[in-house]
């Protein structure tokens, strides 16, 4: 569905990502891991259509959507949850997810709203309440049903559990198992290995804009040296 | 009763500050430039409101024919002044900004003369007299101008979903964008509306002046800068209650400490004590 092949990405001259190239099939989960700086970010922001493309393509559905400015390609199905959130502050849980279903028909609003909702019945409770003030959880379910309002094909949530309660960390994990059976694709990046590894098919170990490593995640799992050297997990908690 | 005239009056005042200083703020959290030519704007407002006046006889038409044209060239100032140097740092846009500005005010002069133009016959001077107190009915028509016109806006912002998506891109145009914004689209209606309520404001000073003349940006261009920095820069319902506040500090102000500072330096002394105190601005957050 989504083809990364050889990309360069980055900001002004600055390079953030080398000759990177991997492919995500329907309905898969697919894990991008790496150490702080790796470029994991950057991949998934020039995805959006946010981090400019110095060399390489982009292919969604076999078309070419290198060029496409990002409001575009949310309109062929890619959304994304961004590092840090990013919801609108001063907006209502209700109003940023209006925003996050601009894309499609006014009449589609009500229906995936309440697709988001069951999804993440908490939210309901504080529909008027400025995003600003969520708790970091909530604000990650937001993040998440936010992107959902596009009915995006294709789903890249970025640093799923960071900051967050193992409660709440659940809660998201939960979420996108539920997505995945439903057959959205997701694209996730995580720092929690274990987590990561345990909901991906696939993985890519990006490190200082380099792929180091992919493979699935079963292969992932089985292969202690590679998750020594690049995830900073010890094998015990691996297993 | 001499305190709930200067209140009225304050307020009047204030008004006229709030239509100005609403488009700068909108621009600054679109964009993050300060648009000083904005002022320039607000002063062409003024001669068109006053010669359409004179031409026709109907303020009603001089004012929406204000706000059309007035509102059309700020989307023309985005396009061939800003929108070209958009991805250089912050101070180019600053200083082309200025630029325009200086040269406003000088084809203002070259167009229209260098000693203003006046309402040949001044609508809305007559005085009326309300909860006791003395206003001239331009004075009423401001205050009531600016509510309807406010109103409008906070409704189209609040209960509409473009406004939502309006006030979305203002915080985080990116994000926006990833979801389906076209944010062009949104900065061409955000320098259309700025501009058509500076215009307004520019009517409405001609009108309680009585007088246009090429320098009558000069003071609003600063005084709203203060403003939307001390409303928290790019928040708008701050930036109304700054611009309502700064009003009427100076009407008592003028009243009480107008024999040691004037008008303008009781606004910014005003601008440096809240900063001391809260460098977020009045009403942001820290
Ligand atoms: N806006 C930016 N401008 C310039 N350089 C940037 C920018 N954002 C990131 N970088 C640089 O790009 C490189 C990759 O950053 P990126 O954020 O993609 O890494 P990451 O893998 O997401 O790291 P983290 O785990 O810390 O989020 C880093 O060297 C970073 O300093
Ligand atoms: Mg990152």
């Amino acid at each position: 569905m989504l083809q990364l092949k050889n990309i360069d990405c980055g900001y002004g001259v600055f390079q953030a990502v080398h000759d990177l190239s991997f492919s995500i099939e329907t309905g898969q989960v697919f894990a991008l891991l790496g150490p702080n700086g790796a470029g994991k970010s950057s991949t998934i922001m020039s995805i959006a259509g946010h981090v400019k493309l110095f060399a390489g393509s982009i292919h969604f559905d076999g078309e070419d959507i290198s060029s496409l400015p990002a409001r575009e390609r949310v309109k062929k199905g890619i959304a994304v949850a961004p590092e840090g959130r990013r919801l609108f502050p001063d907006l209502t849980i209700e109003e940023n997810l209006t925003v996050g279903g601009y894309s499609k028909p006014k009449g589609k609003e009500a229906v995936n709203r309440d697709m988001v909702f069951s999804l993440f019945p908490r939210l309901t409770e504080r529909l008027k309440q400025p995003a600003g003030t969520l708790s970091g959880g909530e604000q990650q379910m937001l993040a998440i049903g936010r992107a959902m309002m596009a009915e995006p094909r294709l789903l890249m949530i970025d640093e799923v559990s960071l900051g967050l309660m193992p409660k709440m960390v659940d809660v998201c994990y939960n979420a996108i198992h539920h997505l995945k059976s439903q057959g959205v694709t997701i694209l996730l990046v995580e720092q929690n290995t274990k987590r990561a590894l345990d909901v991906a098919d696939q993985v890519c170990v990006l490190e200082s804009g380099n792929a180091v490593w992919q493979g699935s995640a079963a292969d992932a799992k089985k292969d202690p040296d590679l998750i020594e050297a690049f995830l900073g997990m010890t094998k015990e908690s691996a297993a | 009763m001499l305190y709930v005239e200067l209140l009225a009056q304050g307020l009047v005042q204030g008004s006229i500050y709030a239509l100005v200083a609403v488009g700068l703020t909108l621009v600054y959290g679109l964009l993050r430039i300060l648009h000083v030519a904005h002022a320039g704007l607000f002063t062409l407002g003024g001669y068109i409101g006053v010669l359409v006046t004179n031409a026709t006889g109907s303020l009603l038409l001089a004012l929406v024919v204000s706000m059309l044209v007035v509102g059309l060239l700020g989307m023309a100032i985005y396009r061939l002044c800003y929108q070209p140097i958009l991805d250089k740092p912050p101070y180019v846009a600053l200083i082309a900004s200025i630029g325009l500005f200086i040269a406003m005010e000088e084809i203002y002069r070259i167009a229209f003369g260098p000693y203003g133009i006046s309402y040949e016959n001044p609508p809305l001077q007559d005085v009326v007299h309300i909860f006791g107190i003395t206003l001239r009915l331009g004075e009423v028509a401001v205050g009531i101008g600016t509510l309807v016109l406010i109103g409008a806006l906070a409704l189209f912002a609040s209960k509409t979903r473009f406004g939502t998506v309006w006030r979305a891109t203002v915080t985080d145009p990116e994000m926006a964008e990833s979801f389906g914004v076209d944010i062009i689209k949104v900065r061409y209606l955000n320098f259309f509306i700025g501009s058509a309520l500076a215009a307004v404001a520019g009517v409405m000073v001609a009108l309680l002046n009585n007088l246009v003349e090429p320098t009558m940006g000069s003071v609003p261009s600063y005084k709203a800068l203060a403003i939307i920095v001390l409303g928290g820069l790019g928040d708008v319902r701050g930036t109304l209650l700054a611009a309502l506040a700064l009003g009427v500090i100076e009407a008592y102000g003028t009243i009480y400490l107008g024999n040691y500072l004037d008008r303008d330096a009781i606004a910014f002394a005003f601008l440096i004590l809240v900063l001391m105190v809260r460098p977020q601005g009045l009403f942001g957050r820290a």
